[in-house]
């Protein structure tokens, strides 16, 4: 029983971080039909923001995120802007492979700049995880999770109870008919996708300090959340929560009870079943 | 006009192609390492040791009045790329010898393309046992094998009394090394009756050990034997099996990764009593050996440990070889009369006793070019306040053993 409960913890913690990194990437697909290769890229350059502000100043990663987040949304925004914009008429594939070519760029850049070497972030409260009855629960996880739960509750009263958020779910589901209702396209494409960066970014601070950061580890996390964000439905905000902690969940039921090597290879099988029975994911709508 | 551009630029390509290979005129040792990716620490070591030690050599004069030269190559920790470089090493720079290689993976490949292109290998480091177990007469071994590694942890368990582990468990990485190591380890603990209980294999570069160490948590073992060849896997794979709440008697690490610094520095008091076999780095108790440990000190900041010292001894044992070979000229034949050379071996080294000779090992692979001595170079070290302390067996001995493990105290 201990197990089964430390593994669905587990699960759930991890889960919770890719989902957050999901639902960047699903809210940039579902608003511009954008395929962002380099996401994980970006979730790569929150953790190394996260990092360096703990290596050179003794920040916090759980209060440098303050200044991450924001400075990721006015990135992304600019990204978008200057390098994005011409190439979206051009055709999702074609978008596809420029993110393509943008995240070897990222990853090559950070690895030059910062080397290859591993890094970890070690907080000082962090040495011992908790046990709440037991169950072994890592801090800087829990406060993770935590804060994923209250960035994406956030993010989710932004879409559902603001105008800009209304306006933002509209041009999802047909930009033309957005557009003659008098949306700013152009605009709430900009805002998507520094809104979309701005959680990559985030989740990397959140996971600096769990996890190993090395330039390309952004390439991991990005097939994981593809599986998430297809998975979850492309365009769902709750799909892509759904997804992340399901995958987490699974991975980890997986490793623990079956097989640890083919733990991914797991997750995956469950991807193809879903997608073999709900082609347009979980909670997906129609088209994808 | 334009002509005269493009006919300055072909000279000046010309040129720079020329000067390099005028300039070096040095006997050339080729060093396949990761200098780049997850194993690029461990390059770095290696790098520093041959540093110290063809300094050495050229001040005391080089060898045949000519100064030795080392060439490293980036292999990424990549075993095709091991191949390329390889090959680069042999077929571009037309090295005389090649060393290094860092892990069996890519030390596996080094010596494949080594036997086939005829160019000795002189393996200082990785460990599998198959690299010398081919019968490839172009390879040679300083470094113990892997089967070897774990004979001071076996006569631990076995001449302590009440040692010997009443249920193991075995977590190893799904390389040649964690697959060769695991397997003697666990060869040893059934043919003394020992139950493992977890029988893990991980991919290397894993990030996440949380669900092996549940699952290892499940069966309560008595010993837990962790085998990693990657020190970022060794490192998480000690704190999320303390995270997670294992408490043997005893933690016991197989791999390089569980003998550097980065081990305690970023594992803190975590790393307490953790026992880390295959940390054989030269006897401290011998005076040359520790003039050595000062002397690196003294030039780089830290003590050298295993890959320091076998890297060192590597070139040494080299230029060893290379003083005694009669060397022409013709690259073929001069490769040809340093395997000759090195087959008469017979000196000590700071790591150790050197022979090269054909023998059997524990599990009866059956060795060619194997250092005799092997044997002799293993001990059962373990992280005691932040220090890395041989403690076993008693003549290499530095420090008194703890065991069992008081576990963490808080």
């Amino acid at each position: 029983m201990e197990t089964f409960v430390q593994s669905l913890v587990n699960g759930v913690l991890t889960g919770s971080l890719y989902a957050m990194i999901g639902v960047g990437l699903t809210i940039i697909f579902g608003v511009m039909r954008i395929i962002n290769m380099a996401h994980g890229d970006m979730v790569m350059l929150g953790m190394y923001g996260a990092f360096w502000a703990f290596t050179l100043w003794r920040i916090d990663p759980f209060l440098s995120i303050v200044v991450w987040v924001p400075a990721a949304f006015l990135g992304g925004m600019i990204v978008f802007r200057f390098l994005l914009k011409k190439i979206v008429p051009a055709g999702e594939l074609n978008t596809l492979l420029y993110t393509a070519g943008l995240s070897l760029f990222l990853a090559n850049l950070a690895l030059l700049t910062w080397s290859g070497d591993y890094r970890t972030i070690k907080l000082p409260y962090a040495l011992m995880p908790l046990r709440p009855m037991g169950i072994a629960v890592p801090i800087p996880l829990a406060v993770a999770f935590g804060m994923a739960i209250l960035i994406t509750a956030l993010l989710y009263w932004f879409l559902s109870r603001t105008p800009t958020g209304r306006a933002l779910r509209a041009t999802a589901q047909e930009p033309e008919a957005a557009a003659l209702m008098g949306i700013n396209v152009g605009y709430m494409n900009v805002l998507t996708f520094g809104l979309g960066t701005a959680l990559a970014c985030g989740a990397g601070v959140l996971l600096a300090p769990s996890l190993y950061l090395y330039p390309t580890v952004g390439q991991i996390l990005v097939a994981k959340c593809f599986v998430i964000v297809v998975l979850g439905g492309l365009g769902s905000v709750p799909g892509a929560i759904a997804g992340g902690i399901l995958l987490g969940v699974v991975e980890s039921f997986g490793a623990v009870y079956v097989s640890v090597p083919y733990k991914d290879a797991i997750g995956f099988i469950i991807f193809l079943l879903v997608l073999l029975f709900k082609p347009s994911g979980l909670f997906g709508v129609g088209k994808s | 006009m334009r002509s005269r551009f493009w006919l300055t630029m072909a000279v000046a390509c010309l040129l720079a192609l020329a000067i390099p290979a005028a300039a070096q005129d040095t006997w050339k040792i080729g060093a396949p390492q990761p200098m780049t990716g997850p194993d690029a620490p461990f390059g770095d070591k290696f790098k520093k040791a041959y540093a110290l030690a063809v300094e050495e050599i050229n001040a005391a004069g080089g060898i045949h009045g000519k100064m030795i030269e080392v060439v490293i190559e980036d292999h990424q920790a990549k075993n095709h790329l091991a191949a390329t470089v390889t090959e680069k090493l042999i077929n571009q720079y037309k090295v005389l010898i090649l060393t290094g290689g860092r892990a069996s993976g890519q030390a596996v490949e080094i010596a494949s393309v080594a036997q086939r292109l005829k160019c000795p290998y002189l393996v200082d480091h990785p460990s599998a046992d198959i690299i010398t177990a081919k019968g490839f007469e172009w390879i040679f071994r300083n470094n113990p094998t892997g089967t070897i590694y774990p004979q001071a942890f076996n006569r631990f368990i076995t001449e302590i009394p009440g040692a010997m582990p009443k249920s193991a468990a075995v977590v190893y990485d799904n390389t040649v090394f964690g697959k060769s190591i695991a397997n003697s380890a666990m060869s040893f603990l059934k043919s003394k009756n020992v139950p493992i209980v977890n029988d893990e294999a991980y991919s290397v570069n894993t990030l996440d050990f949380k669900p092996i160490m549940t699952k290892v948590k499940a069966n309560k073992p008595d010993f837990l034997l962790m085998v990693a060849v990657s020190t970022t896997d060794a490192i998480l794979m000690t704190r999320h099996a303390k995270e997670i709440g294992i408490t043997p008697r005893a933690f016991v690490g197989f791999g390089g990764g569980f003998g550097v610094a980065d081990f305690t520095t970023e594992l803190g008091p975590l790393s307490q009593h953790v026992f880390s076999s295959a940390a054989w780095s030269g006897n401290p108790n011998d005076p040359d050996t520790r003039a050595f440990y000062d002397k690196f000190y003294k030039t780089y900041g830290f003590y050298p440990k295993e890959h320091e010292v076998e890297g060192y001894a590597a070139i040494y044992i080299i230029a060893d070889a290379l003083k005694r070979a009669n060397l022409t000229g013709n690259l073929e034949e001069d490769r040809n009369a340093v395997r000759e050379a090195l087959l008469g071996t017979d000196m000590v080294t700071v790591f150790g006793k050197v022979k090269f000779g054909n023998w059997e090992g524990p599990l009866g692979d059956k060795y060619t070019n194997q250092n005799i001595y092997s044997p002799e170079h293993s001990v059962l070290a373990q992280w005691l306040g932040g220090k890395l302390l041989n403690v076993w067996p008693k003549d290499n001995a530095e420090v008194d053993y703890v065991f069992p493990d008081p576990g963490m105290t808080r």
